[in-house]
């Protein structure tokens, strides 16, 4: 009978300031060896509990704290967290800010050195960790040097030096692209699977945690309402929508398929056993698909040629070269998606388009005019950018004025700076907050005040770069959803991603960039079925592409899908057509 | 609305904090060492006078000073702008110089709005150490140089009448003012309160830069006049910049540290 | 400028000093730099150390451009020395004439009938190696020792832990902040701040106004730190091991010695004989 590693008795707890019960009314045993997944909406709780499992909350924090949080058989309220610091290690979400040390081998030590551990025995462990989160050798370097999961898999190895008893990941992969997720997930596994450490991670990654999660916790409004195997929870569909969660593609196409009268016996979360129940779910159902790969009937008209680009090179001053070959046409009123790794170059280029690099050599045309011709700001009021980190966007001292900043700069009359202003407030639900400071919000919010502020310039073309990274998904479909009204109202939409589960509905074309050319620039459809081009870049289509392409594969015919509803209408009783 | 009761026992709660200076917790003083060290790229003015153009973090040591209070706030400044000057020698100078005028600014508007009662008389001290500074410097001048004592008096405007300043109560009004709702206020008592901590900080680098220099009399009436202009401009960007960051920090909320006055 | 610490990658002496030793030198050498006033030594003194930083490896591009950003200063230093630092020199030299080199002729505007020195120049010269050599000492230490080494150094030199850790945590998290300044600035453009029709005044309020959500930013950002510290058992006490060491070998110990000698020698010998003075028995040469 294995131990318990964590003992959670009817804990319940407020922060000083807050009004209610951020935790309420939780208990729950972790065993020995256990991978345990904790999923739930943006401000469910999730990081106070984490914070909770090694005594940060309530001792750093204050505020009231009922019932009884053990780890290891150690109450974290008798004990002090520097104690308790040796039996959980921490791992957070933010790659740069959880890295302390000016290198790799002292964020390892660090810890080690403030638990008083022996020199020689932190000389011993340095090694071993690096070997166990596959970093090894790499000791002298500095953080600056390390990728996104690198910079994580070190924080799990600093976690890990201190042979704790449970090693909490509080959202690890949420900053990183698809590479740098994969990285840390199969470290995580092989860590819980080859070395027994006992994982408690919370995640929105649905996909990965059905595979790797032994079990699975929602936490919504800080209770637990739900604990169980990934099987149990992810098909559980219509609990996770009420909360705002997303489930595995693979559960919620076979969900669609059920809602359409098919009977399902066993909803699968998993990918191959998706797979394995599509062949039998094609050998006792008819099935009929009307797409095709190169239906362009959804794609709006083209309209005039708005951004030319030929064998666009980029080298920046250190000599790395950024960009080279790059050749592509964007015409207005499309929506584009750009994806790709880190590092890919896919903010270099869409900078170019902003004016705020010049290519080193090639044509670089915005409407017809040479870049180099241009200046920033002419173009800030035509092309708008939303970056990716909200923070760096704002530096008013008001809701209002960050919204106005830019009418003022472009010199609009005051009564056309009031109603803008107060229009794109309202369009994005901020008018309440109009005379806050905009960094008291939530971060969430934050990111709608950046959007409101480039939308009250009511540009022609809309780059949003990375707008779901760090979203849960009603946070990501709310921007996305904004998107698409945008394209709607004849606006140019750019929008660059490594989600691409999140875009079928969104985006016509995907340009697919690798090592600072383009590997691929397609529609969506098409661009989506090529799983050679995007293995070769290791990104992965969606799960309902993979298990659409499994159904091509059985009945040898084209089966083109994209989303679980498409997948799910080949099984309607009319076979698909509309 | 009753309250529902949680079901688990309430539990004593310990509230520890995490490892601080003086009050102000040792994050803080990490990211705003880390703001001074940024800030010591962005050359501000090309004064010839202590021998590199000015960094803009310059203008920040006083608003370290009142939000951290005067030890934390020198550790702050200092560490900042030491790393500033390995990593930016452009703007650096004579490096002692500089972590001095640092620590010294911190340091002295630290000591203006000090909260802690048991540290009433430090104002004393720092009169003490800038009048010995002062004497060195100007007492070389004079005597050792020869320079006359109407150019003296009035190239050292800036700090005697900052040390005035300091001395008379006016260095509790200008931390009332910095303490004020209104945002005016604020930034008055910010350019008042630089001008008086930077003087501080300014007589004590020069005894020691005017032991190294040596002007002779001309230069101190070349500088009669540029020295106070750098002054004026030091005050305007830590009221700009001051009350900005005052008004963020009151409007967000963040935890102040015991020894902020803001 | 390169953000990264320019740690030398070449072998030498100096690398294999400890820290501690290597502190002391620098400010040995500082104090007897500020005591010297003799143009001789004060070259000599300047011109051992920027050998020595060549040879340990220190970037010249670096030595380089300090010089650059200093020899406007410079200029103006030998310029004030030699016209006007008159009596103070006189008094020194205890002549009662000074030799002139040249003089600017009359009918100039203002600065018509100045006369330049030797002995001003040779003052200039003083002053201009002193602050060279005290510039020139702080790379050669700190950029010889290894970061590792320089925060052990410095617990082990008595400084408070929690002073050393602010250290190497401002070195590990100032370039992101610096990085920060480029994307705020870059939003704001974005948002039709045309820095390119500012003048001076105007472009160096945007930046002044960037110090705002510069500051702000990271001290929201410093909540999330001081999480990190706490789950990694830090609480500033020094009673903690050491992953890096610093121990003295013989060859500190005869830095340390030596250096000690050098001032006491240093300063007895000025004092008394007068070994280092503007005028002194070094300048013998000069006058």
């Amino acid at each position: 009978m294995r131990e318990n590693i964590v003992e959670i008795e009817n804990v319940s707890y407020s922060y000083p300031r807050s009004p209610g019960m951020v935790l309420s009314e939780i208990s729950l045993e972790i065993k020995k060896g256990e991978f345990f997944g904790l999923i739930g909406p943006t401000g469910a709780g999730k990081t106070t509990f984490c914070c909770a499992l090694n005594g940060i909350v309530p001792q750093f924090y204050g505020g009231r704290f009922f019932g009884k949080i053990a780890i290891a058989g150690l109450d974290t309220l008798d004990h002090p967290i520097s104690i308790l610091a040796k039996h959980v290690g921490q791992v957070y979400e933010d790659p740069e800010t959880q890295l302390i040390a000016t290198s790799v081998e002292n964020e390892i030590a660090f810890a080690l050195e403030n638990l008083k551990v022996p020199r020689e025995e932190i000389m011993r462990r340095i090694p071993r960790v690096l070997e166990a989160v596959r970093l090894d050798g790499m000791e002298k370097k500095h953080p600056a040097e390390l990728s996104g999961g690198q910079k994580q898999r070190l924080a799990i190895a600093a976690a890990l030096a201190a042979q704790p008893d449970l090693l909490v990941l509080d959202e690890p992969t949420s900053q990183l692209d698809p590479i740098g997720a994969q990285e840390v997930f199969s470290t995580v596994y092989k860590l819980n699977k080859e070395l027994g450490m006992t994982i408690l991670m919370s995640s929105h990654a649905a996909e990965e945690m059905a595979e790797y999660a032994d079990r699975i916790g929602l936490l919504s409004y800080g209770k637990m309402l739900l604990v169980d195997t990934p099987d149990r929870v992810y098909s559980d569909i219509p609990l996770l929508l009420e909360n705002s969660l997303r489930v595995p593609q693979v559960a919620s196409t076979f969900y669609s398929i059920q809602k359409k009268g098919v009977p399902i016996s066993k909803i699968p979360v998993k990918l191959e056993e998706g797979k394995q129940a599509i062949r039998e779910l094609v050998q006792k159902n008819d099935t009929a698909c009307t797409l095709k790969i190169d239906d362009t009937s959804n794609v709006s008209k083209k309209g005039e040629l708005l951004i030319h680009v030929k064998d666009l090179e980029h080298v920046y001053p250190d000599g790395t070269k950024a960009l080279h070959g790059v050749s592509l046409d964007i015409h207005t009123g499309e929506y584009v998606l750009i994806v790709g790794q880190n590092g890919a170059g896919k903010t270099t280029l869409v900078r170019h388009f902003l004016n705020l690099l010049k290519p080193t050599s090639g044509v670089l045309n915005i409407n017809g005019v040479d870049s180099k011709k241009l200046t920033v700001s002419e173009l800030a009021s035509h092309i708008g950018y939303i970056a990716q980190n909200p923070d760096n966007q704002i530096f008013n001292m008001t809701v209002w004025d960050e919204v106005s900043f830019a009418l003022k700069n472009l010199k609009f009359s005051k009564e056309e700076i009031l109603n803008r202003t107060e229009e794109s407030l309202n369009s994005m639900g901020l008018l309440e907050f109009k005379d806050r400071h905009p960094l008291a919000l939530p971060k969430g919010d934050r990111a709608r005040v950046v959007i409101a502020a480039i939308l009250a310039m009511y540009p022609d073309t809309i780059i949003f770069d990375e707008p779901t990274t760090g979203q849960d998904y009603k946070g990501s479909q709310y921007i996305l959803d904004i998107s698409r009204k945008l394209h709607k109202m004849g606006k140019t939409v750019i929008v660059i991603t490594h989600h691409l589960y999140l875009m079928p509905d969104y985006a016509e074309r995907v340009v697919v960039m690798g090592k600072g050319s383009i590997l691929l620039d397609a529609p969506i459809r098409q661009a989506y079925l090529d799983t050679e081009k995007l293995n070769s870049t290791f990104l992965s289509p969606p799960q309902a592409v993979l298990l659409g392409k499994e159904i091509s594969r059985i009945k040898d015919q084209e089966f083109p899908l994209l989303t679980p509803i498409e997948v799910a209408d080949c099984f309607s009783k009319n076979g698909g057509a509309i | 609305m009753e309250e529902i009761k949680p079901r688990g026992q309430e539990r004593e709660v310990k509230n520890i904090g995490g490892a601080s200076i003086d009050g102000a917790p040792i994050a803080y003083i990490v990211v705003l060492a880390a703001v001074v060290t940024a800030l010591a790229f962005i050359p501000f003015s090309v004064v010839m006078a202590s021998g590199g153009s000015f960094p803009m973090n310059q203008g920040i040591f006083g608003l370290i000073g009142w939000v951290l209070g005067p030890i934390a706030g020198a550790v702050s400044s200092g560490i900042g702008a030491l790393i500033g000057v390995f990593v930016a020698p452009h703007t650096a100078g004579v490096w002692f110089v500089t972590v001095i005028g640092a620590i010294v600014t911190s340091f002295a508007a630290g000591v203006m709005g000090t909260q802690n009662s048991k540290r009433k008389a430090w104002w004393i001290g720092v009169v003490v150490v800038t009048l010995i500074a002062f004497g060195i410097y100007v007492g070389r001048a004079i005597l050792v140089n020869g320079i006359r004592l109407q150019w003296a008096v009035l190239a050292t405007f800036v700090n005697w009448s900052s040390l005035l300043l300091f001395i008379l109560p006016t260095r509790n009004l200008v931390v009332k003012w910095i303490g004020s709702k209104n945002l005016v206020f604020v930034a008055i008592g910010l350019a008042l309160g630089t001008w008086i901590s930077f003087g501080i900080a300014h007589t004590v680098q020069n005894a020691f830069t005017y032991t190294m220099f040596n002007w002779p009399e001309e230069v101190w009436v070349m500088l009669s006049s540029i020295i106070p202009i750098e002054f004026l401009s030091r005050c305007a960007i830590g009221a700009v910049i001051g009350t900005g960051v005052i008004a963020g920090l009151r409007a967000i909320g963040l935890v102040k540290p015991s020894e902020g006055v803001y | 400028m390169s953000m990264k610490f320019q740690t030398v990658e070449r072998d030498s002496i100096f690398t294999r000093l400890d820290f501690r030793p290597k502190i002391y030198m620098m400010l040995v050498l500082t104090v007897v730099a500020l005591i010297w006033e003799s143009p001789v030594v004060q070259l000599s003194l300047a011109f051992l150390i920027l050998l020595a930083c060549f040879l340990s490896g220190v970037k010249m591009k670096f030595i380089r451009t300090i010089l650059l950003i200093m020899v406007p200063f410079y200029v103006l230093l030998l310029f004030t020395h030699g016209f006007f630092n008159i009596s103070q020199v006189k008094t020194l030299t205890g002549r009662e004439e000074l030799t002139i080199l040249f003089s600017i002729p009359q009918n100039w505007f203002l600065i018509g009938g100045l006369n330049f020195s030797l002995e001003g120049f040779w003052y200039g010269i003083n002053t201009i190696f002193k602050t060279l050599t005290i510039v020139l000492v702080v790379p050669l230490v700190i950029f010889t020792t290894d970061l590792d080494n320089i925060i052990v150094g410095m617990v082990r030199a008595k400084v408070p832990y929690k002073l050393a850790f602010i250290f190497s945590a401002t070195l590990r998290f100032f370039p992101l902040l610096f990085s920060e300044i480029g994307m705020i600035i870059q939003a704001q453009r974005l948002r039709g701040l045309a820095m390119e029709k500012m003048n001076i005044i105007q472009r160096v309020s945007v930046y002044a106004k960037v110090a705002v959500p510069l500051i702000l930013g990271a001290m929201v950002q410093s909540q999330q730190l001081e999480i990190v510290l706490q789950s990694k058992a830090f609480s500033g006490d020094p009673d903690r091991t050491y992953l890096h060491e610093s121990i003295l070998s013989k060859l500190d110990y005869f830095v340390l010695i030596f250096f000690t000698v050098f001032l006491i020698a240093a300063f007895v010998s000025w004092a008394v004989w007068g070994f280092g003075a503007f005028s002194g028995p070094t300048d013998s040469i000069l006058f």
